[in-house]
This record gives C-alpha cells, sequence and structure tokens, in this order.
C-alpha cells in the first residue's frame, strides 16, 4: 500500500513539473545555501589554519598593550618598552622560553646595478631560522657575529634574489639600500630557501639584516615593535606565555603595556570567527529552507482545494483518513527531499567553484549533507502535515459535490 | 436481507436556516434487487443514496446493512464497509483524471489491501471485460466517450465484488441511446445476482427496474414491484 500511495505522490508531482520545482525552490535555495557556505567555511579555515602552523610551531607573539580611549582619555599604543636587553632578560627569566627574537622591520629601495625593488628589510638574529623554520639555501644567515658588530650584510629572499640579480650570482655582491633619506651599502651574504606560497606570500621577497644595524644605523632607536618567542616544546607554549605575562608584568607593572598572544591563541580566535561567521551564514540559510517549508505548505495548500474533489472519490472509494494524510504527506516529502537532493548538489557545485577560485581543498563532510537534508525533509514534513490532515478531514459527501 | 432502514432523517442546520432533507424514510431491500428511486429535484434522494452508501451518517434514525447497524460506526469502519460492500456509480463519473483507466478501476483494489500489482491489473482487466472495455485500458479519462467513462465507473464499482451497486443518476449526462447501453449492463449485472438501487428522474428508465420507491420531501410516497 505504501508503495502505491508514494507512487500516486510521486505522479501527481511530475503531472505539475514546473509547480513542483518553483515550491521546491526555496528548499534547494536553503539547502544548497547552507552547504556551500559551511564548505567554503571550513575550507578557508583549514587554509588559513595550516598557513599559520606553517609559519613555524610554538610561537608566542610579544606586542605593545593598546589601551581603549574612556571617557577623557585617548587611546594610545605603548611604545618605547621593548629593547634588546629586555628581550634577553625575558629568555633568562622564564625558562619555558626556547628563543627570543625582536620585532623589527621598515620598507626601503634596494638597488643592484641597473635594477632597483621596493621591498620589506626585515631586521633579524640568528634565531630567526630556528624561530620561522627559514634557512638560507645558498651562503649564510645573519650571525651573532654580524649582529654585535652591526656589519652591513644582507641576506636576499629567492624571490628578490632573482628580481636583483636575474642573471648573475648574488653572493658577494653590494647592494644599495635607499631608506629614509639614507643610502646604505650591504654585501650579498646568502640567498634563503623557497618557501612555496603560504599566507604571507611576501617573505620570498623580503631582505634581511642584523637587527643591530636596522636600530642603529637607520631608525637611530633603541626600541624595537615587539618580540616573537619560541617555547622549548609545543606543551611548554602556555607555560611560556604565563611566564612572559608574569615577568613582564612584574618588570612594567602595568599589565596594559604589553600583550602576549600564542599561536594556539591566534587559531582558536580564527576558528571562533570563522566558526561565528559560518554560524551567522548558516542561519541566514537556515530562514531561507524555513521560507521555503512555507512555500511548500502554501502549495500544498492549493493543491489539496484543487483536488478536493478526488480526495471525495478516493473516500468513496474506500480511503481511510490516515491514506489520504499519507498521500499528502509523502507528496511533501518528496518536494522537499527532492528540493533537498537537487540543493546538495547545487550547495556542492558552489563550493567546488568556491575552493577552486580561494585555491583550498573542497570540504562537504558526510555530517552537513545529512544534516541539510533530513533538515529539509523534517521542513516538508513539518509544513505538509497542516495540508494533510485538511485533507484528510474533509467530508466525503461535501468533498464529491465540489465543483 | 440486505438494507434495512428504519425512520431515516437527515437535517441540515445552516445557521438559522434547518433544512430536513429526508424527513422519515423507511424501507427494506432483499438480495438481488433493483431498485429505482425517483422523485422530483431536492426531495432528498441523493441524501437517501449518501447515507445507504455509507459516505454519511443520518441525523436520527438506524440503517443496517447486512444485518449490521452502520449507524454508529466510525469513520474508518465506514470506509471499510463502503470499500468492501458497496460499488458507487455517479451521474459526474468521478473518474480520477490524471490516472489511465486501468490505474482507476485499480483505487479500490489499493484501498481494499489487495496486494500484488500484477493480481490488481488482472482483476481490473476482467472487470472492464465485463462492461464491454477491453481495450482502451491505457487511456485517461478525457480520452474516451461519456458512455465509455460511465463503463470505467461501473467496472470500478464492480472489482471488489460488493454486495451493494448504488448508481445516482448514472444515465443523467449521457444521450438516450449511451443510456440505454449502459441500462442493459445493469440489468445484465442484476441478473446475475447484483443488488443495484439507482436513482433517476426518467420514469422510462424506472421502468427497467423490479421495484420503485418514489420520494417526495423527505419521505417515501410510493413503494412499489413492478410485475
Ligand atoms: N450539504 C447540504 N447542506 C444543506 N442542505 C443540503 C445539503 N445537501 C442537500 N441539501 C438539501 O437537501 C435537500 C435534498 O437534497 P438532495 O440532493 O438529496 O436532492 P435530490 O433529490 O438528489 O435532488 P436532485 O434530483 O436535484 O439531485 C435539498 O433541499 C438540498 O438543498
Ligand atoms: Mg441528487
Amino acid at each position: 500500500m505504501i508503495w502505491e500511495i508514494l507512487r500516486m505522490a510521486v505522479d501527481s508531482l511530475t503531472v505539475n513539473k514546473l509547480r513542483s520545482f518553483l515550491s521546491m525552490l526555496g528548499i534547494i535555495i536553503g539547502v544548497g545555501a547552507v552547504i556551500a557556505i559551511v564548505s567554503v567555511g571550513s575550507g578557508a579555515q583549514s587554509q588559513v589554519t595550516s598557513q599559520i602552523s606553517q609559519l613555524g610551531s610554538n610561537l608566542i607573539t610579544i606586542s605593545p598593550g593598546i589601551r581603549r580611549g574612556r571617557s577623557g582619555r585617548i587611546s594610545f599604543t605603548a611604545t618605547d618598552v621593548f629593547t634588546m636587553e629586555l628581550a634577553e632578560q625575558i629568555q633568562r627569566n622564564c625558562p619555558s622560553v626556547g628563543l627570543i627574537m625582536p620585532n623589527l622591520q621598515t620598507s626601503g629601495l634596494l638597488i643592484a646595478g641597473s635594477t632597483n625593488y621596493q621591498t620589506q628589510v626585515v631586521g633579524v638574529t640568528p634565531a630567526y631560522q630556528q624561530i620561522y623554520d627559514f634557512y638560507p639555501a645558498r651562503g649564510q644567515f645573519i650571525t651573532e657575529e654580524h649582529e654585535t658588530s652591526a656589519t652591513n650584510v644582507m641576506v636576499l629572499g629567492s624571490g628578490l634574489a632573482q628580481e636583483l640579480f636575474p642573471d648573475t650570482d648574488p653572493l658577494g655582491k653590494t647592494v644599495k639600500l635607499f631608506v629614509r633619506n639614507r643610502h646604505l651599502l650591504f654585501v650579498v651574504v646568502g640567498v634563503m630557501e623557497e618557501k612555496g606560497t603560504g599566507a604571507w606570500g611576501n617573505i620570498e621577497n623580503q631582505a634581511f639584516i642584523p637587527a643591530s644595524v636596522l636600530m642603529k644605523k637607520i631608525n637611530n632607536r633603541k626600541y624595537v615593535n615587539g618580540y616573537t618567542a619560541q617555547a622549548v616544546s609545543a606543551t611548554a607554549a602556555k607555560a611560556a606565555v604565563g611566564e612572559i605575562e608574569y615577568f613582564l608584568t612584574r618588570y612594567m607593572g602595568d599589565p596594559e603595556k604589553f600583550r602576549v598572544t600564542s599561536q594556539e591563541q591566534l587559531l582558536e580566535t580564527i576558528s571562533q570567527v570563522t566558526g561565528t561567521l559560518s554560524l551567522m551564514l548558516g542561519g541566514i540559510a537556515g530562514i531561507s529552507l524555513l521560507v521555503g517549508g512555507i512555500g511548500i505548505m502554501n502549495i500544498m495548500l492549493v493543491s489539496v482545494t484543487e483536488r478536493t474533489r478526488e480526495i471525495g472519490i478516493r473516500k468513496a472509494l474506500g480511503a481511510k483518513s490516515r491514506h489520504i494524510m499519507a498521500q499528502f504527506i509523502i507528496e511533501a516529502l518528496a518536494m522537499s527531499g527532492l528540493g533537498g537532493l537537487i540543493g546538495i548538489g547545487l550547495g556542492w557545485l558552489g563550493a567546488a567553484g568556491v575552493a577552486k577560485i580561494g585555491g583550498w581543498p573542497l570540504v562537504v563532510t558526510h555530517g552537513s549533507v545529512l544534516v541539510a537534508f533530513s533538515f529539509s525533509l523534517l521542513v516538508g514534513l513539518f509544513f505538509g502535515i497542516y495540508p494533510a490532515r485538511k485533507a484528510s478531514k474533509l467530508d466525503p459527501v461535501i468533498a464529491l459535490s465540489y465543483e | 436481507m440486505l438494507i434495512q432502514a428504519v425512520n431515516l432523517q437527515k437535517v441540515y442546520q445552516m445557521g438559522p436556516v434547518r433544512v430536513e432533507a429526508l424527513k422519515d424514510a423507511s424501507f427494506q431491500i432483499e438480495e438481488g434487487e433493483f431498485v429505482a428511486i425517483i422523485g422530483p429535484s431536492g426531495s432528498g434522494k441523493s441524501t437517501l443514496m449518501h447515507i445507504l452508501g455509507c459516505l454519511d451518517q443520518p441525523t436520527a434514525g438506524r440503517y443496517f446493512l447486512e444485518g449490521q447497524d452502520v449507524s454508529a460506526v466510525s469513520d474508518d469502519k465506514l470506509a471499510e464497509i463502503r470499500n468492501k460492500k458497496i460499488g458507487f456509480v455517479f451521474q459526474q463519473f468521478n473518474l480520477l483524471p490524471k490516472a489511465t483507466i486501468l490505474q482507476n478501476v485499480c483505487v479500490p483494489l489499493i484501498y481494499g489491501g489487495i496486494r500484488g500489482r500484477r493480481r490488481q491489473l488482472k482483476l481490473a482487466e476482467q472487470a472492464l471485460e465485463m462492461v464491454g472495455l477491453g481495450n482502451r485500458v491505457h487511456h485517461r479519462p478525457n480520452e474516451i466517450s461519456g458512455g465509455q467513462k460511465q463503463r470505467v465507473a461501473i467496472a470500478r464499482a464492480l472489482i471488489n465484488n460488493p454486495s451493494l451497486i448504488l448508481a445516482d443518476e448514472p444515465t443523467g449526462n449521457l444521450d438516450t441511446k449511451t443510456g440505454k447501453e449502459i441500462m442493459n449492463i445493469f440489468r445484465q449485472l442484476n441478473k446475475e445476482g447484483h443488488t443495484i438501487i439507482m436513482v433517476t428522474h426518467d420514469q422510462e428508465i424506472a421502468d427497467q427496474a423490479r421495484r420503485v420507491i418514489q420520494i417526495r420531501d423527505g419521505l417515501v410516497q410510493k413503494d412499489e414491484v413492478i410485475a
């Protein structure tokens, strides 16, 4: 019997194809949007997190605190607090901190022969290599000696080396740095390895010079922007953050003057933000599912009225209320279910398109497909019940005489 | 005794207006009879048919079908009785327009729980054969003539082998010649033992029955057996 009722439902849907499709449209759009949003959200998130963890593990960033402007007070960024000496003190006083280096960079024009290139110049100490897991492919990196004697040496990113020395070997060559109306000459001592495209695409085009050179000869300041530290191990990252916070609070007497963030916290924040965003967009898509359900109910009510006579005939021939009920509910379910399937297909396609553009792997989880499909069935059931009940309650004599 | 109607009354209350469609109808019908119910328009013929066909319940009075009191059973039980014991033939044919003729004839089998597609189709073909419609079974109702539609309706009424066939003006929408053909089918069915109750305006058609019940203003005015 259930098969016969199912067949009748499918028959009645195919009789009026355009109308069935239009009433499915809300469900199609809703389910498609849910699938696409969830997929794009998790794809983007997995890309961002993989890029961040690619930067190096157990990274801890120490940066100036930002005090918010409260009534009458102007917001300010704490400056002139981080020195090279303080970095050494942090390392000495925080046992979970393995390496620490200053964050220092400027932008300048590099000139080699007749070519020039505007780029980021980063002041580094040797620790940079281990912290960012980034090493020279040829020559050497900035050494401790370069650092203490403030020697004018430079290591080029692989892309930058290509730009400045397309045909010749850059090692041993001289590069002129034009920054703040001053010229400085540097000897190229190394070229970095290629790291592949990551979150920071310009890493290949950076130039590296000793931190001391940048501070003494260019900035003329003994302060740096902040520090990047590395915990002795991944499990020690939390402890390291605590130790640094404790030490700096005691040292500066004001916990608002600095901020300590670990990689882990950053990842957490990002996943929270993308999670919230997905949830919000998913909610909007959910509303469209609801609207789709109302569309189905509307069409079902019209259909019940149109088919009053048919219902009367069926009842006269022995259909019980539950047969009529089942027929209309199955019709609603078939409509919402089919709409859900089409929506899943379209959402999948959309997500695949966006993933291709964004360059991340397509992630469509079984979970999201299952949830979207069962939700569309649920919508069909919920909004089909009322019209179906209405149909099943019709009085056979009145229904038979309906014109 | 197939049918026993005792003081049947049907009242429609429409706001302040009270319509007594059926005032007081009592009669008995035996198995194998061919009864015509005649009367002027609005006299309560259809109302009576609806009650006899278990489509409706009387406001008062009792109705026994095969000895069972059906004035007090549930809607589901009534549906079952309609399916198993009663075959309807309407003036408006009342076929399902989107289903084929074969599918139309199968509908009572589906609700009767007769399983097996093949068995259903075989029974439907047999019933259509009985009314002289062996071919064209895959057409839809709008592709056949009125007389053919009424044959389909009769086949559908017969398919569950009911104890009673009710026909409300079955020739009302047909021309005289086609009407006669349909009447011949009913007479043939009656000869084969089917009990038939038929509503009609037409005295000539009523004359072909073996008993005529005349109704006026919701009352049985005359009940006579034709020789
Ligand atoms: N659902 C209803 N509500 C109110 N009054 C009704 C209803 N059905 C029938 N009636 C009234 O009951 C009376 C009998 O109607 P019924 O249909 O039984 O007459 P009929 O003898 O079949 O007439 P006809 O020959 O025109 O078909 C009429 O006055 C009709 O208006
Ligand atoms: Mg009538």
